[in-house]
């Protein structure tokens, strides 16, 4: 079976190093003299949009080896629907994997636009599927459906999604949805179903995503606590007769050597705010961020303390917006990670590196061709020599 | 004379898809199934704008490609026309559909608009989640477009409705400051009107509408408010060289202005005279009729424009 491998697209700009947190892609940042995206000329915004850069770092993707990539969606980002549709025609092989809440969104109307942008792509949309961080957030989008019901009301909508799909007329009365004679035009119907990941670190995620995932996908952790995380998943599909495939989203970091690579890191480590260096802090109900926090013992003082096993890196949310878990080394041997994660189950990766799109280039070309598809005797630390190291509680 | 008049055009979203002829089988085709109905829409979209229409519309429709993808796409090709997107009130949150909007205004220029259907049939309401009868459709229309307004216009936006909420919402950096989508509205109820003062910047009427009162009784609403509402007319041309012609040309419905290019423009600028500023064109909108309309059609009124400055 074949590993898809996905490199995201930043929706809030990027900066042009991990050195400093210096957004010149995309207008998140005041536009001057090196602004990208919209940039300046004679002084004037030169008309391009944020848009414009990802299309280049979709582009770049497709080129390198990619299926396609992430779009996430933040309450400051750019709109991942909007930038799926705007860029549909103009790539040629690039899977938009759209990341939405589905209690933004209608059942029937998700169905409508999945299909339309199915039909627009030629198949290219993958979903994946979040359920909200919860706190403040959650109530910015205007939602106060607490932890456990978002994960209820996912599955539902789900459900109606399919049952709409597949046909109908589809009439549902259930705790959050209701529909009658629901169903999709003639037009419209007959497309693939989009493949869904689905996110979530919690009991209700992982029952809800038993029932739903094509690909249950996590955060980068310690390979042994990830590996606990999908037999958990594994368990409780298996429960209902299922067997979802794994995924992972994973920052990295690669150069020719591994001196290079740290060398990287400690020049972005020279900006770092030491209030940062105490510990994450959290606002929201997300049980993915608590679980990572607890891989590292705060507060640190030099980057390598942040390195839970061989190449495994819990710092990157200090360099760049974003989960902290990444890969830091040789293209050897960030491959060799790869693949160790291959051999525990991992079916798809989804990549990512700052510069998006300048590091879509240089991992298609230095990094992917080096995966040997997680060859047996591929070795794996064990949960326990981990802690007997200390980096786990 | 006021501006010219601005012309919008109906895009072919609905009903099954066609399938181009097939040729003789000893006629190469080189096409082997790689194009579909968004090139012809595409293709629709593009004519609009070479030839100099103001926009395009996707209309919310049961059967039709949905309408917000159809407009992200189109716009992204081209420079010019402005695209007005279909949608419901039910089709998620207004926080929602405002994110994504923001981002559409950002990548096009702001050229996206609303079309906000509020008096579906009942069957289609329900197959689309809707289960809101009478007046409550337009309590939750306001709504939606005041969350939506809400959240785009202000940093911290807090708003507990019937139907929607928000908590310290409101869009920050980037996405806040472009342009709200111009909203278009439609129907002929009090409720409609008076939702339209409240909120649209263009309302659509049709040929068949008591134009002259409900232009005025719009006026007279919106005025209270001090808005104004950019009246609209949605309409089907058969237009030629000559009358005949035109009197020739097959499946035009009933209410259709029909006549040479002069005799329509004359129409046309009658319904100006009464108040109308923005027209709604109905298919059949093939390239071929795009081309006619947009060389021959829109210059009578650019000219006229020309003159009086």
């Amino acid at each position: 079976m074949s590993i898809d491998i996905y490199w995201r697209i930043g929706t809030h700009g990027d900066q042009p190093s991990l050195r400093r947190r210096l957004v010149t892609r995309g207008d998140w940042s005041p536009v001057v003299p090196g602004s990208i995206t919209p940039g300046l000329r004679e002084g004037r915004p030169d008309g391009y949009s944020h848009l414009d850069h990802m299309a280049d770092v979709a582009r770049s993707t497709e080129l390198s080896g990619f299926v396609g990539g992430l779009l996430p969606s933040f309450p400051f980002t750019d709109d991942p629907w909007a930038a799926a549709a705007s860029l549909a025609r103009e790539t040629t092989t690039y899977r938009f994997m759209i990341a939405f809440q589905p209690g933004f969104l209608h059942p029937v109307q998700a169905a409508r636009m999945s299909a339309s942008l199915q039909r627009a792509t030629g198949g290219r949309v993958v979903y994946n599927i979040i359920s909200g961080g919860g706190g403040p957030a959650q109530l910015w989008w205007g939602d106060k459906v607490g932890h456990d019901g978002r994960y209820a009301r996912t599955s539902e909508f789900l459900d109606v999604l399919k049952a709409v799909w597949d046909g109908g007329p589809v009439t549902h009365r259930g705790r959050f949805y209701r529909v009658e004679g629901a169903g999709l035009p003639e037009r419209l119907a007959g497309q693939p179903f989009p493949e869904i990941y689905f996110s979530g670190s919690s009991k209700a995620a992982i029952e809800a995503a038993g029932r739903h995932a094509d690909y249950y996908l996590s955060w980068l952790e310690p390979f042994p606590a990830l590996a606990a995380k999908f037999d958990q998943v594994r368990e409780h599909s298996a429960a209902i007769g299922r067997s979802p495939r794994f995924a992972v989203r994973i920052d990295v970091l690669a150069r020719e050597t591994e001196e290079e690579a740290w060398a990287e890191i400690r020049r972005g480590w020279r900006h770092v705010d030491p209030e940062q260096l105490r510990g994450p802090e959290s606002t929201g109900d997300s049980v993915g961020w608590l679980r990572s926090s607890q891989f590292i013992d705060w507060p640190v003082r030099e980057p390598r303390e942040l390195e839970a096993s061989p190449n495994v890196w819990g710092g990157f949310h200090l360099l760049r917006g974003g989960p902290a878990f990444g890969l830091v080394g040789s293209y050897a041997q960030v491959a060799a990670r790869l693949d160790e994660l291959i051999a525990l189950g991992v079916d798809a990766f989804i990549l990512a590196g700052v510069p998006h799109l300048e590091e879509a280039r240089r991992i298609g070309e230095n990094v992917l061709p080096l995966l040997r598809g997680g060859r047996p005797g591929t070795s794996v630390p064990s949960l326990e020599t981990l802690e007997a190291k200390g980096s786990t509680r | 004379m006021s501006a010219p008049p601005r012309f919008l055009l109906t895009l072919p979203t609905t009903g099954p898809d066609t399938d181009p002829a097939p040729l003789p089988e000893f006629v190469t085709d080189t096409r082997q199934g790689r194009y579909g109905a968004f090139d012809a829409i595409g293709e629709v979209g593009r004519a609009a704008e070479v030839v100099g229409f103001d926009g395009v519309v996707a209309p919310f429709a049961p059967d039709a490609e949905e309408p917000l993808v159809v407009v992200a796409g189109l716009l992204r090709r081209n420079r010019w026309i402005h695209g007005v997107a279909g949608l419901h009130p039910g089709i998620g949150t207004p926080v929602y559909a405002a994110k994504l909007s923001a981002s559409l205004q950002r990548f096009t220029g702001d050229r996206f608009g609303w079309w906000p259907v509020v008096d579906l049939p009942p069957a289609t309401a329900r197959a689309h989640g809707d289960f809101l009868e009478g007046p409550d459709r337009y309590a939750r229309a306001d709504e939606f477009l005041t969350i939506a307004k809400g959240v785009w216009e202000h940093e911290d936006f807090t708003y507990e409705g019937m139907f929607f909420q928000v908590l310290a919402g409101g869009f920050q950096g980037p996405l806040a400051g472009r342009r709200f989508p111009a909203v278009h509205l439609s129907g002929v109820s009090a409720d409609a009107l008076e939702l339209s003062a409240k909120h649209a910047d263009v309302h659509v009427f049709d040929v068949t509408d008591d134009l002259d009162a409900l232009i005025a009784d719009l006026g007279g609403r919106a005025a209270e408010r001090g808005r104004t509402v950019a009246p609209a007319l949605r309409l089907t041309v058969a237009a030629r060289e000559d009358e005949d012609e035109a009197r020739a040309v097959q499946n035009v419905p009933e209410h259709a202005l029909t006549g040479s290019f002069e005799q329509v423009a004359a129409e046309l600028r009658g319904y100006a005279d009464r108040g109308v500023s923005t027209f709604v064109l109905e298919p059949p909108p093939d390239v071929a009729e795009i081309y006619r309309l947009g060389e021959q059609l829109l210059p009578l009124f650019v000219r006229e424009h020309a003159h009086v400055d």
